[in-house]
């Protein structure tokens, strides 16, 4: 029910205010305690029958773009805020700023195009945002260096309950939890939405040394290369197959018995699962599992086509995948004797 | 003396990084008897504590190795995978995989236009098997493999596999053997997933918080041909780290090290590595800081199936961490 | 006064690792406007001067430099050596050197000459290995003085150029130990409420480190870092910051917003010059470690242009250190008499 809301914020890394103003206001009409911590990190405590510690983390930051420098003509240079591949800025719509000023990254028209260039994806350095203004001084009036810039993209439900948006990754990990936040199930854990995960799982670090959880549940958005021409070994995740168990990624080797016994919940309980099969990405659990004495972590993810781009789809069924099986391993974990 | 069967053991032990149950457990064995408490911590580490009053040392040797997760299982008995730590794809043609479960496998590749430049991608395990049910009985996404390699030994050297850092845990256990008289408190770390970026050192360091820590790894030598520039060999004894990726070692830990050698008669070498990292990385910038330092074993032909490494030198590590636990 | 301090200091050695040995140095000038020295377990000097309520601000600035350090003595008296952080080889050729052994002795970092090296090879990038420190001695008398891992650094003596312009090596980040000090003489002049912690931090040039347990030890509640930045020349990018314009104040996710924004407002107030710069993710610098010590570092960052990074002839413009130095103190007084909970929640 939060997503489609979730998706149209603003929220890119550093700058999560609109998204961490929605969630305050869903959590105060939950009925959810919770505090902001140093970082701007939101910390929601469901109440119930503890056994452990459990954090449940979505980061609410996405990928997006700061400007740089305003040129001569008030065009707007920017750099990339987290990983974004060149070749999906080409010919988009974003609001730039608080104001959420419109602009557009254009291309050269491709009639001017020598047979090299054409199908040529151009480095950021090259590209700029162009709101239309006549100089750099009114451009200077509307925009400043630091702004952060999001793409346009709205939410749609298209195909056999297929959803698209920008910033999946990882709103759909924070519409979860703030579902299971709703349920006041009678079970222990911490809601913990996280900043800045994109640029180097920031919040995440300073959450879990706050908490000292005994287990992190990590609720993401991760890759899912299913398309045509694709290997299978090489999909990664595939879009309807479930809620995607992490086995080892860049940050985290997940421990095995702790993955199957969640496996094992989903299987108990008919929820579909698959397993992620890369050793790549990242995400919060990389620093929640060794801050201070260490917690063990499971990742269950959401998968994604087109991920860090304005475009990324995912499934509602996967989605519900997700959010039952979070709910039940909460549960699992703080069972009465 | 050299303990073969111990060293035998401990390399031929399963435990890549992230699943080191079984060498953790073969471990604790040989401990048990030797330490006045043995603890596990929330990511594995394996802590074995002789109990003093005076200053806390620690010493660090990891258990995990490097390795293979399985990525995919096809039908026909042939596995996709990615790396568990620092290996390279032109180093794994044709070799020999050994899971868990004791089932083997070999590494293949897939026809190659241009020999030279060959990537993860384009290989693949191959179970010898064409029967369905076995395949998707024994072989799951998520599973990891290791090296299979013979334990070797001449009179002075041994070619193994895991060496790093197996002969780092040989030398912690046998120093907890023979350890000293003394009033400190001395944990003996049996730290996991150095491999994938000395994970349980930062826990472990956390979590003990020393006044002095010792890591012990292996090191590279410059002593093969045309090899890279460094003055470590086999033989030359000790290895006193002074500079690597992840750790300049104080001056007065240097000179610690360097006067214990000296006072106790043990046979040492300088050591500078102008790449990869430690045990020591994590713990020494852990809270406010902790003073700390690596003692390696010069091995040769690190993170390949067959490591190379002296027995003299081991030796002189297991006098120098007896030495330094005063 | 600055410019002594910072020709003083240019000249002695603080590698990154071996940043205990010249410590006195910076003792003889902080001595007047602080209250007393500690050292957390690596070695970072924290310089505190105390304030009346319980608010801690840290300043941190890093003092180590990068540097070599000797791998091999060879035949003829030549010393084969590696970098202690990242220095581009090219920047080492013809270049008189001093390695820090039982004494310290003078070297040439020289190259092979044009007529033993093929076309192809001089176009090659230089490597470090292809590189030997020359010291004039025999191999035996040299190994009486110098051993494996002693360091040796660029020996350079300050220069001033035009106007408030200078140029040495190690300005990175001694411009910014001077911001520091300039901070803390101004401080001492208006009576401050919070306590003042100046932090020379070590190994930053090989990973932070000092940041991290520096401020893990003092547990601030807001932190100011100081380090040097990209100044503009023929060959930089448009957006580089400009000599003489101000410190460049830094916008983006490692960065306290609403922090950063009460500095502008101070630095408008009182007209002092600043430039801005937008910096998505990692800084580069000891906020990276700030940020996320303990329970979190709310932080601003503020970096000084310097030409020339990482080579032996950096070069700054002396007003924006004076500058700086100023804006800071005024902004802890402003902070002093503000709601800084307010400043800093979310």
């Amino acid at each position: 029910m939060f997503l489609k809301e979730l998706t149209e914020l603003s929220g890119v890394s550093g700058c999560e205010y609109e998204v961490r103003n929605y969630i305050k206001n869903k959590l105060s009409e939950i009925g959810c305690e919770y505090y902001v911590d140093k970082l701007g990190n939101v910390i929601a405590h469901n109440k119930g029958r503890k056994n452990k510690t459990i954090m449940v983390a979505a980061h609410m930051d996405e990928v997006g773009l700061i400007v740089s420098h305003i040129d001569s003509d008030g065009f707007i240079k920017f750099q990339a805020v987290g990983g974004i591949d060149q070749r999906v800025l080409n010919s988009k719509a974003v609001l730039v700023g608080e104001n959420k000023i419109p602009g557009v990254i254009g291309s050269k028209a491709v009639h001017l195009m020598s047979d090299e260039e054409r199908g040529k994806s151009v480095p950021i350095d090259k590209l700029y945002i162009d709101i239309g203004s006549e100089s750099k001084t009114e451009t200077e009036k509307l925009v400043g260096i630091g702004d952060y810039v999001t793409f346009k993209s709205d939410y749609v439900e298209f195909g056999d309950n297929l959803i698209k948006a920008k910033a999946l990754d990882d709103r759909a990990g924070c519409s979860i939890i703030l579902e299971l936040l709703s349920m006041k199930l009678d079970a222990d854990f911490y809601g913990v939405f996280t900043v800045m995960e994109e640029v180097g799982l920031r919040g995440a670090e300073t959450a879990a040394y706050q908490l000292e959880p005994d287990l992190g549940i990590i609720l993401e958005g991760t890759i899912c290369a299913d398309m045509p021409e694709i290997k299978d070994y090489n999909k990664i995740t595939s879009i309807g197959k479930g809620a995607a168990l992490s086995l080892m990624d860049g940050s985290t080797v997940y421990d095995i018995d702790v993955v199957r016994s969640v496996a094992k919940i989903a299987d108990n309980n008919n929820i579909m699962y698959q397993f992620r099969s890369s050793s790549s990405g990242g995400n919060d659990a990389g620093v929640i599992h060794k801050t201070k004495k260490g917690a063990k972590v499971v990742a269950i993810s959401v998968p994604c086509r087109y991920i860090h781009s304005s475009v990324n789809v995912a499934s509602k069924r996967d989605l519900e995948s997700v959010s039952e099986l979070a709910k039940k391993v909460i549960l699992e974990n703080q069972k009465g004797e | 003396m050299f303990n073969s069967e111990l060293m035998k053991k401990l390399s031929d032990c399963f435990g890549p990084s992230g699943r080191e149950n079984t060498i953790r457990e073969m471990i604790a064995e040989e401990v048990k008897a030797y330490a006045d408490e043995i603890s596990i911590d929330p990511l594995g580490n394996l802590i074995a504590r002789k109990k003093g009053t005076g200053k806390k040392v620690l010493f660090s040797a990891h258990m995990d190795q490097i390795g293979i997760i399985i990525t995919h299982v096809d039908e026909k008995g042939f596995l996709r995978f990615a790396n568990v730590g620092g290996l390279n794809a032109k180093e794994l043609l044709g070799l020999r995989m050994v899971f868990d479960n004791g089932l083997e496998g070999v590494i293949c590749h897939e026809e190659l236009k241009d020999k030279e430049k060959i990537t993860m991608g384009k290989l693949f395990i191959d179970v010898a098997s064409t029967d369905k049910e076995f395949i998707s009985k024994n072989f799951r996404v998520g599973d990891m493999c290791v090296f299979k390699t013979e334990y070797y030994e001449t009179e002075d050297c041994v070619i193994c596999k895991a060496a790093d850092d197996r002969i780092g845990c040989y030398i912690l256990i046998e120093a907890l053997k023979n350890h000293p008289e003394t009033d400190n408190d001395v944990y003996y770390v049996f730290s996991v997933q150095e491999e994938v970026g000395c994970r349980g050192a930062k826990t472990a360091g956390y979590s003990i918080n020393p006044d002095l820590a010792i890591a012990v790894d292996v090191t590279a030598t410059g002593d093969t041909p045309d090899g890279i520039k460094m003055d470590v060999k086999l033989g030359g004894g000790a290895a006193i780290k002074l500079m690597d990726k992840s750790i300049i070692t104080h001056t007065d830990v240097k000179d610690l090290l360097t006067n214990l050698a000296e006072e106790n008669n043990i046979k040492y070498q300088y050591e500078i590595l102008e790449f990869g990292g430690t045990d020591a990385g994590p713990i020494h910038t852990s809270r406010e800081g902790v003073p700390s330092g690596v003692i390696s074993i010069p091995t040769r032909n690190i993170h390949t199936s067959g490591e190379i490494f002296s027995k003299f030198d081991v030796e002189e590590c297991i006098k120098l961490i007896n030495a330094a636990a005063k | 006064m600055l410019k002594e301090f910072l020709f003083d200091i240019c000249t002695n050695q603080f590698v990154s690792g071996f940043e205990h040995s010249n410590g006195d140095i910076l003792t003889k000038y902080f001595r007047t406007y602080t209250d007393s020295l500690e050292k957390d377990n690596l070695g970072s000097y924290i310089f505190k001067a105390n304030g009346s309520n319980d608010t801690k601000i840290m300043l941190a600035a890093h003092i180590d430099e990068i540097g070599l350090m000797v791998t091999k003595i060879l035949e003829g008296g030549f010393l084969s050596f590696t970098s202690v952080g990242g220095i581009n080889p090219a920047s080492l050729v013809a270049q008189d050197v001093t390695v820090f052994g039982s004494e310290n002795i003078f070297g040439v970092i020289g190259i092979k000459p044009p007529h033993v090296t093929s076309e192809e090879e001089r176009k090659n990038p230089l490597k470090l290995s292809d590189l030997y420190i020359d010291t004039g001695y025999t191999k035996e008398k040299l190994e009486k003085i110098v051993k494996i891992g002693d360091i040796a650094t660029i020996k350079r003596e300050p220069l001033s150029l035009q106007g408030s312009v200078i140029s040495a090596k190690a300005l990175d980040d001694r411009a910014c130990v001077a911001v520091m000090l300039e901070a803390a003489k101004e401080l001492k002049k208006i009576s401050h409420k919070s306590n003042v912690y100046f932090t020379a931090t070590i190994q930053e040039e090989t990973g932070m480190r000092g940041a991290k347990t520096s401020s893990y030890k003092i547990s601030p509640d807001i932190g100011i870092v100081l380090d040097v930045g990209f100044g503009m020349t023929p060959d930089m990018p448009p957006d580089t910051a400009h000599l003489g314009k101000g410190p460049v104040v830094a916008y983006g996710g490692r960065l306290n917003a609403k922090l950063t924004k009460k500095f502008v407002e101070v630095c408008k107030k009182y007209n002092y010059p600043i430039q801005y710069e937008a910096v998505p993710a990692g800084t580069g610098t000891d906020t990276d470690a700030l940020q996320i010590t303990k329970d979190g570092i709310p932080c601003i960052l503020l970096s000084i242009p310097l030409r020339y990074m990482h080579t032996s002839v950096e070069t700054i413009d002396l007003r924006d250190v004076e500058n700086t130095g100023k804006a800071i103190a005024r902004f802890i007084n402003e902070l002093d008499n503000s709601d800084l909970e307010e400043i800093l929640c979310f």
